[in-house]
């Protein structure tokens, strides 16, 4: 890995300070919930990556532990008046359970094979989750308005707060990401996805390190559900288990560049807001044209450029030097 | 330009005379914005869009002159107390997704700078965006959401005009018996079917609870997954059950696959009650003749005519915007605008609190509704309707036809049903 140059380094920081500021000179909510709803799936996206984009299993089944990491926080926080902090943690560390639990049969399964299994995956926590009498089944549940405070995760006068937390979150997942790529779990995932056989027969237990990633990219989309949750104070298992999230995260990374530590946060600064602002635009009309739009745009990049828009713009780099 | 302030000053300067007496908290030639979210893309799109042309007619109502429309404020133009204000809707599309709920309403308030919302039509979209209002202090009526969670949150700026599925479920047992007591039928023993999402799961909680209150005994529960491709599991269950009446909470396609195997397995009970899915547009063409005699819930059905002459007037004009007869969901979501437009009139200002005050107070008699209602007033705990109550429609001859409120029927109910061996 190269240092960044001094160029680089002053674009990153002006970035940063740029996104720092948004809230503060942005007016209106809306733009902010914009921002808010890029960061969810960029930080969804990046951890996708970890198990997609680097151990080439391509998972279609993260609405899962979204939809795990929203249930345990609120549940926690509902029947046992535990903090969404703790809540969050506790969340990520089921959703990690549970990823080992699925990842020790299948992470020996390939390509498509994986695909499907996580498709089958997602859908059972979905069906369980919509008969489960505990969690309030297919009512969803609403949680309860706590003051505006840090330590109760709940902002109920700014969206500022929320736009921060999340922020973080996502450089969190970006740092982390980066760190796996450029050390040896990096290396040996790309060693297993060049090469399953290449791998062991280099030594590298490929079980224990696509285990590892699964658990990583578990905790991490979990994380992201908490936030949801807290953000968006209703959960049900419509609008956090079902496969269109999980599919809307591929996408992301896919869009963006697989593979690539900065790929899919691309990906999300293009896709949400586009999705957004059809919507706005267009939606209200009732005509469908929006999703037409959406649609066409994803055919049209994934047609002209696999790589993504990072490969893309990658490609052009290197023609340029 | 010139032409629209010149005749906005002209407007400006006949209303001096007369707005000494009014103390109105918006200027005479103001709109007044009033936020429209539904599912206008997506699975449902057409029922969303449905829903907003009934929001939209509603609208023109208000704001046009209609002698002829015993309808709140139909015939004078505008808001009398406001200066003549009149309402605009700023529609919204939320997907049907719970999280552009809250997203629609806050854009709505803060951008848009509604002073108050209606629609979502989903629930569960319904739940967000009023959670949002609520947090911004902004009105808001709904008569389109039936889960009853929305009445039961405690909220202040929320209100329901809409009857909801307990009250439906409720309904249903009284048309039961009242039924036993009209035509000396006997019925003890019901069924409860319900699909799982939170529609069904809700009813059949309803039901369950309910049911004992009115001195029924429950034989079976079952729930299942709306998108099954087989039945006759369930069915069987139903059959060993042998209950006088099945009530049955389903969305379409279920409806459709449950009537085919009733007739193949020869399910036969006294009655079969239901919910949504044996009203939507595409049952009775997959089902034909099969669909007769199934009794149904519903807030509205055109042959309300027959007593109520204001029904005929208002789908007349739906008609001729639409080209299409109204359906229950545009007549549902028709209501919303009038409270709200009635309730601002009254506060003669759009100011939250006071629009607030007002719903509180609202009181429009049943003559002025679409529905066999005794009217509309708001519960002051839950803000529900207290008047709302939901009419049954029954299927014959391949039509939907009201059979109660016995009072409102076009038609008397045919019970108990025909053998399917013996139909034709």
């Amino acid at each position: 890995m190269k240092k960044p140059t001094v160029l680089q380094a002053v674009f990153y920081a002006a970035l940063l300070a740029a996104l720092l500021a948004f809230p503060l000179v942005v007016k209106g909510t809306f733009p902010t919930h914009v921002m808010i709803m890029v960061f969810l799936f960029a930080m969804m996206g990046v951890a996708w990556n970890i198990l997609g984009g680097y151990a080439a299993m391509f998972s279609f089944g993260q609405a899962a532990f979204f939809g795990i990491g929203a249930y345990t926080s609120t549940i926690l926080l509902m029947n046992y008046n535990v903090n969404p902090w703790i809540g969050l943690v506790a969340g990520g560390v089921l959703a990690a359970l549970m990823g080992a639990a699925i990842g020790i049969p299948c992470s020996n399964l390939r390509g498509h094979y994986f695909a499907i299994a996580s498709i089958a995956f997602a859908e059972i926590v979905r069906i369980h989750f919509n008969n489960w009498k505990f969690v309030a089944a297919a009512e969803g549940l609403s949680l309860p308005l706590l003051p505006d405070s840090l330590k109760n995760f709940m902002f109920h006068s700014s969206k500022a707060p929320y736009y921060y937390i999340i922020l973080v979150f996502l450089l969190l997942s970006v740092l982390i990401c980066w760190y796996i790529s450029t050390n040896r779990m990096g290396f040996y995932l790309r060693a297993i996805k060049e090469s399953h056989e290449l791998a062991k027969g280099m030594g590298i237990s490929f079980v224990r390190y696509r285990l590892y990633a699964i658990m990583i990219s578990a905790f991490l989309t979990a994380m992201a559900g908490t936030f949801y949750a807290q953000y968006i104070l209703y959960i049900d298992p419509e609008s956090v288990l079902i496969l269109p999230i999980s599919v809307q995260v591929v996408l992301v990374a896919m869009l963006g560049g697989a593979g690539t530590i900065i790929g899919p946060v691309i990906g999300a600064a293009i896709l949400l807001p586009l999705s957004e602002i059809t919507r706005v635009w267009l939606g209200y009309k009732g005509t469908g044209v929006d999703m037409m739009i959406y649609g066409a745009l994803i055919m049209v990049i994934s047609a002209y450029q696999p790589q993504g828009v990072w490969g893309y713009l990658t490609s052009i780099r290197r023609r340029a030097k | 330009m010139h032409g629209k302030r010149s005749r906005n000053l002209s407007f400006a300067l006949a209303l001096l005379l007369s707005l000494s007496l009014t103390s109105a908290g918006v200027a005479a030639d103001q709109e007044i914005k009033i936020g429209a979210a539904y599912p206008l893309s997506g699975a449902i799109a057409s029922t969303g869009l449905d829903c907003l042309h009934g929001a939209e007619l509603a609208v023109d109502i208000i704001n046009g002159k209609y002698p002829d429309l015993n309808l709140p404020l139909a015939k004078s133009e505008g808001l009398p107390n406001l200066g003549g204000a009149k309402l605009k809707l700023v529609v919204a599309d939320t997907k049907g997704e719970p999280r552009n709920g809250q997203a629609e309403a806050e854009r709505l308030v803060t951008q848009e700078k509604v002073v108050a919302m209606i629609g979502a039509y989903q629930s569960s979209v319904t739940k967000t965006a009023s959670q949002a209002t609520e947090r911004l202090k902004i009105p808001y009526v709904c008569s389109d959401s039936s889960s009853p969670t929305l009445t039961e949150r405690g909220l202040k700026y929320f209100f329901r005009v809409s009857p909801h599925d307990a009250i439906f479920a409720r309904d249903q047992l009284q048309f039961l018996k009242d039924l036993e007591k009209a035509k000396g039928q006997k019925i003890t023993t019901i069924a409860a079917l319900y699909e799982n999402t939170e529609f069904g799961s809700n009813v059949g909680k309803q039901i369950l609870k309910l049911a004992p209150e009115f001195g029924y005994k429950v034989v079976a529960d079952i729930s299942y997954a709306a998108n099954a491709t087989d039945v006759t599991s369930e069915v069987g269950r139903l059959i060993n059950a042998k209950p006088d009446v099945l009530m049955h909470a389903s969305y379409i396609t279920d409806a459709i696959l449950f009537t085919k195997t009733y007739k193949e397995m020869g399910f036969n009970p006294k009655g079969i009650m239901t919910f949504a899915g044996y009203i939507e547009p595409g049952y009775l063409p997959a089902v034909k003749g099969d669909g007769n005699y199934m009794v149904v819930r519903s807030t509205f059905a055109l042959d309300l005519a027959k007593n109520k002459p204001l029904v005929a007037k208002v789908n007349a004009l739906f008609k001729k915007k639409y080209g299409i007869d109204m359906s229950e969901n545009a007549a549902r979501s028709f209501t919303a605008p009038f409270v709200l437009a009635d309730a601002i009139n009254r506060a003669k200002t759009t100011e939250a609190e006071a629009v607030v005050k007002a719903l509180l107070a609202t009181n429009i008699p049943g003559d002025q509704v679409i529905y066999p209602w005794k009217g509309i007033q708001f519960d002051p705990q839950s803000h529900q309707n207290i008047h709302a109550r939901g009419i049954l429609v029954q299927i014959q001859n391949q039509n939907y036809v009201t059979v109660w409120p016995f009072e409102s029927a076009a038609a008397d109910v045919i019970w108990p049903f025909p053998a399917w061996k013996t139909r034709k």
